[in-house]
């Protein structure tokens, strides 16, 4: 039973390092090919998740549980981080109607958007 | 029999995580990716979490890992919340196969709500 | 809340009573006292005295649903071509008070396949953007008879 559960400790550790790293891929594709500013700000909280994952299983592996602590600032910075970029965004589009990504553009019409305040089936998102 | 827990507590987690980052991949609306964002990894982190402190058998370890579980729960949809709201307001254009769309013509381009109802306080 | 305190107070009572402050026997005597009062429950506080129970079963009906919508998001990621419709719809409300929407709003957005993106001013209206929804009424019947049943037996 020992044996049993020592050998699927490491292979659980294991395969959770490699989705965790697919996982990363897939969030830093996201991060920069996002059409908008809200899926890079998505991408950027899923980071933080992925790193608190990285840290606890690191924790298990080694057996070192103050890893955790690191974990749980991570997780407070991560969402300080992501009210903050929400409310940007809607500063900005309070004030401009835009998104921060068409603003830098130079104005709708980059991706879909044609016309201001509300969003609108129709328009397709791109994959 | 603990690290046996452990380990398939971890896989379940790591395998949430997965799915999630699959389908930050995949989906093709910015609404979409948040709902495999935060939810899905906030459940694969929060499993890996309860793992981490099952494996540990110290209480200042598992009272350490439960308050991080509650505060991801309890933030977690909140920042999601924000991010919908926001994302809306400026005109992040939703899914070309959207069924429906109830909020199309209610707000205003200050993110107030177009009836014009002053909330009772 | 009252209720809880009350039993504590008579917990400790009978700790002084039968001279040992042992936790086991503060437990005991949290277990009689907990007796007592539900001997009582009609003249105390009857509203007050399950909702304990109440919460307790929010929460779990919360986990269960959880992991069951967590299955089922899980499934349509990873679904070769992608035959879920999302939908933005308006949900009306029964709960007045802004802590209950919270809630609600809350245990909406964790569940995998809805998040709540807005309540209107007159707090009458929730609009929630559903990752895969057939009927939109249906889907509001289920969260009212889930979730809202729930919160507003547990919290008033």
């Amino acid at each position: 039973m020992e044996a049993l559960g020592q050998t699927v400790l490491g292979f659980a550790t294991m395969i959770a390092f490699a989705c965790l790293l697919v996982a990363f891929a897939f969030t830093v594709y996201r991060l920069m090919r996002g059409p908008s500013f809200a899926d890079r700000v998505v991408a950027l909280d899923f980071l933080m998740l992925i790193g608190i994952g990285f840290i606890t299983v690191k924790a298990v592996v080694s057996s070192e549980y103050s890893y955790i602590d690191v974990a749980i600032a991570m997780a407070l910075v991560g969402f300080l981080a992501t009210v903050a970029f929400a409310r940007y965004i809607y500063r900005r589009a309070q004030t401009t109607g835009m998104e921060p990504n068409e603003e830098l553009e130079g104005g709708p019409g980059h991706g879909g958007a044609a016309a201001k305040p509300a969003g609108r089936p129709g328009q397709g998102g791109e994959p | 029999m603990i690290e046996l827990i452990t380990g398939v507590l971890i896989l379940i987690g790591s395998f949430f995580s997965l799915v999630a980052g699959i389908g930050l991949f995949r989906l093709p609306d910015v609404y979409l990716r948040m709902h495999a964002a935060t939810k899905a990894g906030t459940l694969g982190s929060g499993l890996m979490l309860l793992a981490a402190g099952f494996h540990s058998q110290e209480l200042e370890t598992i009272a350490w890992v439960l308050m991080g579980i509650i505060f991801l729960t309890m933030t977690a949809p909140i920042g999601a919340h924000l991010l919908g709201r926001a994302g809306y307001l400026a005109g992040v254009p939703m899914w070309s196969r959207t069924k429906g769309d109830a909020l199309a013509g209610k707000y205003d381009s200050q993110g107030e709500f177009l009836d014009g109802y002053q909330s009772r306080k | 809340m009252n209720l809880f305190l009350l039993n504590l107070v008579l917990a400790l009572v009978w700790g002084a009573v039968t001279g040992s402050f042992a936790p086991a026997n503060l437990l005991f005597g949290f277990v009689l006292g907990f007796f007592s009062l539900w001997l009582v429950r009609d003249r105390v506080d009857r509203r007050n005295f399950y909702r304990p129970a109440r919460i307790v079963r929010l929460i779990w009906v919360f986990l269960k649903e959880l992991c069951l919508s967590s299955y089922r998001v899980a499934r349509d990621t990873l679904s070769p071509q992608m035959s879920f419709r999302p939908a933005i719809i308006a949900m009306p409300l029964d709960l007045k008070k802004d802590a209950e929407i919270t809630l609600l709003a809350n245990l909406i957005s964790l569940t995998p396949g809805t998040l709540s993106v807005d309540v209107s001013s007159d707090k009458s209206t929730l609009y929630i953007h559903a990752m895969d929804v057939d009927d939109p009424a249906e889907m509001c019947r289920e969260i009212k008879e889930g979730f809202e049943h729930l919160i507003k037996d547990a919290l008033e």
